[in-house]
Order: structure tokens, then C-alpha cells, then sequence
């Protein structure tokens, strides 16, 4: 059902007596003497939500890999399982997933015992447009978007984020917030603190296994 | 000739406490217009340099002077610093008739907390604010650039309308106090226990209607229109130069023309006026004091509703805003002096 906004035009007596006028001043001074509702940026932070597209990460083997997946992918590729490094099984789907594929360079290596495990995984942020289509692709819930989102560099090098800096995103970020409840915000704290005009009350989620979200 | 130094002495304190408060307090409204608008929009404003952002004008006084002064290729450098002084001069030189409080004594001399007590006052003022519409139009020739030429044919067309509206509406309160001087209406006003603005309503809101579109204020800032012609005629300035022109036209136009406002309408320095009744005055224990805090208070009050005006409306376009100035103000203001003629004879009882 389309709902129809007619506005009646003002008549004289409104006109002459600028009812329009004192209507929109006294939205404007109610909201001067109310509380702000901003962050002091530098000094207070907020979390972003969990699904927040921030900076790359990789997650690394923990033992909570999804299962079959990752087994068939390692062994379909004779992956190196090593635990505490990264997940990923250098099947290059995040690359043909990505729009401007020449920001991933993904290289891997043969071991001596005749195994492969990923060597080089460079992402070049300054042609990325954190589209998040990599993360969908990746087959082994390797490749993730944390929630950094202070990208500021003073060089270009610094955008470059290789294996090592991917790793050590992915094991903070497993550390950090890996058994959030997967939702918007934080909390109804949170929510409250932003939205405070829609105070309800959230229902608890029922906690599950980790990819059945 | 004693007398003569004496004067020129009291001449040259009024002179630099008068630029001095209307330069300092220009700077600092700046942040006063930061402050309402950002709680306007639910922000707290500049909270970092000093406390709650205090010296945040001395911060961006620095930086703006200490920024590279830039000139456009094909600009004419002569009419483009021209411009400057243009804007600034006439502006602050209205400050020369306000007046702030009433005569008072020292050391036996008679002083008037006025710089010139001129005859031809208010039309010194609206002299000098119809020289403003050539500082605009200048800046915006000599950028060499199309939206500074825009915006300042806009401007010049809004100033030119609404310089019309503004002389018929001051008109009503000056057949009321039968002078052009600015003391003497306040006298005027004071003697006749009436502020005028009790009679001339209609004046008034002509009067405020104009004044924010002479100081380029929001529902008339069309020659800024900062999401068309990016900030209209000061494109091409830098640095301090590009904010002189701000702090003229929002801050020390808008404080002279609120004062002017003040003084015609609002009784000058006089207290608290109800109609019939005469004058009551809350800060009666201020003494000799009183008169300058009234002043102050009614000035402040005043600018602070043109920002809260400022951050409320949206924009007029420009075919709007002259056929207002043309269709509505200017018929208004000549009705105004019609009913002000007839009601004349009653006020001057």
C-alpha cells in the first residue's frame, strides 16, 4: 500500500505569522540543549560491529576450521596443516572472486616432505574496495575482514598487508571477538548509546555452533 | 585648545576600545557560531584546543596566516586586495555610531560612549552597508573565475533588493523619534517610555528579514550556496584573506546591523520595556553598569536567534528571495509607514 503525503500549502494567517518557521526553531533548540550524542573520536573509540568490513586478516588453524571443508580442501591441494598458521589452501578464489584481481599476489610453495603451504599473500589496499566478495569466496573461512578500520598509512608499502601482518590480524581477531554473537551491535548498551530512541530490548541469542548462523 | 587635545585623547580610546572589543569579539564569535551550530546538530563542537575549544580561534587565526597566499594566473591584483579593504572598512566603521550605554562624566568632561554622534547616524550606517555590495562584487571580478562572478551577482542582486526594503522599514521608527541620530532615538525612545518595536512589528520583521539577507545568513546565503558555487566569491582567496571575508560578513556585519537593530527597535541600552507600564529593570543592582549589560544582553540575544535562524532554515532560491524582497518586504514596509504616520501623533505624546 502506497501511503500519500499531501502537504497542504500554508495558509495567509500561517504565512503572516511564520507557523512555519517557529515550528522548525523549536525542533532546532530542543535539540541544542539535549545531550550530544557524538564520540570524541581520537580519545574514545567505538567497536565497530562484528560484520564490519575493516581490514584483511587470516584466520589460522585453531582446530574450529569448518569441517568437512577444510579437510577435503587440504587434501585435494596436499596442504601442510601447521597449527597457529594460516588457514589458507592457495586455491586463489579470492582472487577470481575480486573485482580488481591484481591486488592479491598468491604464491605457494612445495615442502621437502612433498607438501604445499602458502608462501607469499600480499593484498594491495590501496586498490581495494573492500567489497568483501574475497571473504565470500574463500572455501575455508580463511581470509575474513576484521574490524581495524584505521587504514591510514604514511607510505604506500604500509597498505601492502602480507602473510605475516594477515596472520597477526587473524590470531588477534580470533582472540579478540570470535565467539560474538554474530549481530549489528555489540550489545543493547551499545545499541542504546546510538539509537537511544528505540530502546527494546534485544532476545538473547542462543548460542551455537560456530557456523551455523 | 586644551579641549581640543582632550577630545582627540577621548577620540582615540574610543577608537581602539571599539576596534579592539569589535575585532577580538569577531574572531570569537566564530566559535560561538561552532559552538550553537554544532549543538544545534547534536555535536559538542571544538573540544580539543583549551578548554571546550576555547582557543580554538587563536589555532585557526595562526593557521590561516601562516597559509601560502595564492593568486589566480589571470586575476586582477589590484581590485582583488581592493576587495579586502573594501569589505573590512565600511563594515567596522558602523561601529562608529553605535552607541553603548548613556553620557556619563569623567574628570568633569562629558563623554558619550560613542565615537561620532552624528546627525545623519542611521544613514551613515545604510551608506555603508550599500558599500558592501561593492567589496562582493569586486572579489568576485578580480578572482578571474565563474563561481566567484556568480556569487557575487548574486550577492549584488540580493543586496540591491533588500537594500530598498531596509531603508523604508528603519524609516517608521525614525518618524517615531524624528531624528537620524542614533543616540538620539535611543533618547527618544527612553523620554517616550516605548521601544519601538511595541508599534512597528511589521518594520521589524522587514528589518530582520534584510538583515540576514545583507549579511548573507541562511535563508539567504545563495551568493555561499556551498553545495553550488562552493563558497561564492572567496574561491580564489587564501589564507588569511579568505578569512577575513567570513568573519566580515557573518560576524561584524551582523554585529553592527544587530546593534542598529537593537538601537531602533529594542530601546538601545534602555532596560526592560512593557507597553504602558514604562521601564523595569531586573539588574537594577548593577548600577551605572546596568545600561552597557542591557545593551550587551539585547545585542547577544539577538545574534544568537540569527544563528539559531541560521541553523534551522534551509535556502531560499534566488528568484524567491528577490520576489520577496520586491513583492512582499517592500509593499510591507511601505504599509508600515502608512499606519506609522498615523500613529505617530499618539507616540509622540
Amino acid at each position: 500500500m502506497v501511503k500519500r503525503m499531501v502537504m497542504k500549502p500554508l495558509s495567509w494567517i500561517e504565512r503572516a505569522l511564520f507557523i512555519d518557521f517557529i515550528k522548525g526553531l523549536s525542533v532546532t533548540i530542543r535539540h541544542a540543549f539535549s545531550k550530544t550524542i557524538t564520540t570524541h573520536y581520537p580519545y574514545e573509540k567505538l567497536t565497530p560491529p562484528k560484520r564490519f568490513r575493516g581490514f584483511f586478516g587470516h584466520k589460522v588453524v585453531d582446530g574450529n576450521e569448518p569441517q568437512p571443508a577444510f579437510d577435503e580442501w587440504v587434501e585435494r591441494f596436499n596442504i601442510q596443516v601447521e597449527y597457529g598458521k594460516s588457514r589458507c589452501v592457495v586455491c586463489l578464489l579470492c582472487k577470481r572472486a575480486c573485482p580488481v584481481p591484481q591486488l592479491f599476489e598468491i604464491e605457494g610453495k612445495k615442502l621437502d616432505n612433498g607438501k604445499r603451504v602458502v608462501s607469499v599473500f600480499n593484498m594491495n589496499l590501496m586498490l581495494c574496495t573492500f567489497c568483501g566478495f574475497c571473504v565470500d569466496a574463500c572455501p575455508v573461512d580463511c581470509l575474513f575482514q576484521s574490524d581495524i578500520h584505521e587504514t591510514a598509512s604514511y607510505t604506500r608499502r604500509d597498505s601492502i598487508l602480507d602473510l605475516e601482518t594477515l596472520e597477526k590480524i587473524g590470531r588477534d581477531w580470533q582472540i579478540r571477538r570470535e565467539h560474538e554473537p554474530d549481530r549489528i551491535w555489540i550489545d543493547d548498551d551499545h545499541r542504546n548509546k546510538l539509537w537511544y530512541e528505540n530502546d527494546l530490548k534485544l532476545p538473547e541469542p542462543k548460542v551455537r555452533g560456530r557456523h551455523e548462523w | 585648545m586644551e579641549s581640543l587635545w582632550v577630545d582627540i585623547a577621548v577620540a582615540i580610546v574610543k577608537i581602539l576600545v571599539i576596534l579592539g572589543v569589535a575585532l577580538g569579539v569577531g574572531a570569537y564569535l566564530t566559535w560561538v557560531e561552532r559552538k550553537v551550530a554544532a549543538h544545534i546538530q547534536r555535536r559538542p563542537g571544538p573540544m580539543v584546543v583549551g578548554w571546550h575549544g576555547l582557543l580554538q580561534p587563536i589555532a585557526d587565526g595562526l593557521k590561516l596566516i601562516t597559509k601560502e597566499d595564492l593568486f589566480p594566473r589571470y586575476g586582477n591584483r589590484f581590485l582583488y586586495n581592493l576587495a579586502l579593504v573594501l569589505a573590512l572598512v565600511p563594515a567596522t566603521l558602523v561601529f562608529a555610531v553605535i552607541p553603548f550605554g548613556p553620557e556619563f562624566e569623567v574628570f568633569g568632561y562629558k563623554v558619550k560612549p560613542i565615537l561620532t554622534d552624528v546627525n545623519v547616524g542611521i544613514l551613515l550606517v545604510f551608506g555603508l552597508g550599500s558599500l558592501a555590495v561593492y567589496a562582493i562584487a569586486l572579489a568576485g571580478w578580480a578572482s578571474n573565475s565563474k563561481y566567484p562572478l556568480i556569487g557575487s551577482m548574486r550577492k549584488a542582486g540580493i543586496i540591491i533588493s533588500y537594500e530598498v526594503a531596509i531603508t523604508f522599514a528603519v524609516m517608521g521608527p525614525l518618524i517615531l523619534a524624528g531624528t537620524l541620530s542614533t543616540y538620539k532615538i535611543v533618547q527618544n525612545q527612553i523620554d517616550q517610555g516605548l521601544w519601538y518595536v511595541w508599534v512597528q512589528p511589521i518594520a521589524f520583521v522587514v528589518y530582520m528579514f534584510s538583515l540576514l539577507a545583507e549579511t548573507g545568513r541562511v535563508p539567504f546565503d545563495i551568493q555561499e550556496a556551498e553545495a553550488e558555487l562552493v563558497t561564492g566569491f572567496t574561491v580564489e582567496y587564501g589564507g588569511m584573506k579568505f578569512g577575513l571575508f567570513p568573519l566580515v560578513e557573518w560576524y561584524i556585519e551582523v554585529l553592527t546591523l544587530s546593534a542598529i537593530g537593537v538601537v531602533l527597535f529594542l530601546g538601545g541600552w534602555s532596560p526592560l520595556n512593557i507597553p504602558f507600564v514604562g521601564f523595569v529593570d531586573p539588574l537594577f543592582f548593577l548600577g551605572p553598569l546596568s545600561p552597557y549589560v542591557w545593551f550587551l544582553l539585547k545585542v547577544t540575544a539577538l545574534f544568537l536567534f540569527i544563528l539559531w535562524l541560521h541553523w534551522t532554515l534551509p535556502r531560499y532560491r534566488i528568484d524567491q528571495i528577490t520576489e520577496i524582497a520586491w513583492k512582499v518586504m517592500l509593499p510591507l514596509a511601505l504599509i508600515n509607514i502608512v499606519i506609522t504616520s498615523l500613529i505617530a501623533p499618539f507616540v509622540w505624546e
